[in-house]
């Protein structure tokens, strides 16, 4: 079975983030499996709880939580990333942290990708 | 093209592995040092992973630079150990050399300059890509 796996780089109120959630959920739709989505660079930023972007736009965080939960989507962030980042990873039941999101290192991506038949970048 | 032209290019696209795609310039993004960090964890998990430099990702390769001046921590210094995490096929674009008038001149051995077209068929030859 063909398999796909994606990493995400950039961060949540980027536009560009919008194409890979569509991206991603018209894979998940079509039936494809999707082993995960690593989360790198400004990417990690999407497991910040305390981001808050404007009601009347896109809301990232909220959509790859519910591709998460439909689809059982792993999201993974990359712990380096994310506490450069203001992301405190120390507990797993860190209020900062979207639960939706695992802490994850890049030993993570190297799993999806030699897992995955093909691997895209956003 | 022949038929053993398509022999060849067959056995190469089985070549598998990451490409990492270097394109930023060394010290004005985190760019270059992420995507050392992704080269490293492959090289560390024993799987192959290969190193291509293009546009302003050249400058990472050029010699004589010192990050310090500009009070950055120096991680163009780890690439000289690459060859104990098994990265051995470094890639740099001669075209994106040419066009910022730079010398062949690099801080670690072992780099192959190529033309437009070698650098994308070996490119070509990796199963997964990423670009930084």
């Amino acid at each position: 079975m063909k398999t796909l796996a994606v990493v995400v780089t950039t961060p949540p109120y980027s536009h560009l983030t919008i194409t890979a959630l569509t991206y991603v959920e018209t894979a998940l739709a079509a039936g494809i499996k999707v082993i995960g989505v690593f989360f790198y660079q400004d990417g990690a930023m999407h497991a910040n709880e305390n981001i808050s972007i404007a009601s009347d736009e896109y809301q990232a965080i909220a959509h790859w939580q519910r591709l998460n939960q439909q689809y059982q989507l792993p999201l993974h962030i990359c712990i380096t990333a994310a506490e450069m980042r203001g992301i405190a990873c120390d507990s797993i039941d860190n209020e900062q942290i979207n639960q939706a999101f695992t802490v994850s290192g890049l030993g993570e991506l190297v799993e999806l990708t030699t897992k995955a038949t093909r691997l895209v970048q956003f | 093209m022949t038929s053993s032209d398509q022999q060849v290019d067959s056995n190469l696209s089985q070549e598998n592995g990451l490409a990492i795609i270097n394109s930023k310039a060394p010290f004005g993004s985190n760019y270059g040092k992420d995507a050392l960090d992704v080269a490293l964890i492959f090289g560390s998990f024993e799987q192959k992973v290969s190193l291509f430099f293009q546009g302003d990702g050249v400058y990472q390769l050029i010699a004589n630079q010192d990050a310090s001046l500009v009070s950055i921590k120096d991680y163009l210094k780890t690439f000289s150990a690459f060859e104990f995490y098994d990265i051995e096929d470094i890639y740099v674009c001669q075209q994106s050399l040419v066009n910022r008038q730079l010398d062949e001149a690099f801080h670690i051995n072992d780099v192959q300059v190529l033309a437009s077209v070698e650098f994308g068929k070996a490119l070509n030859r990796h199963q997964h890509v990423l670009r930084f």
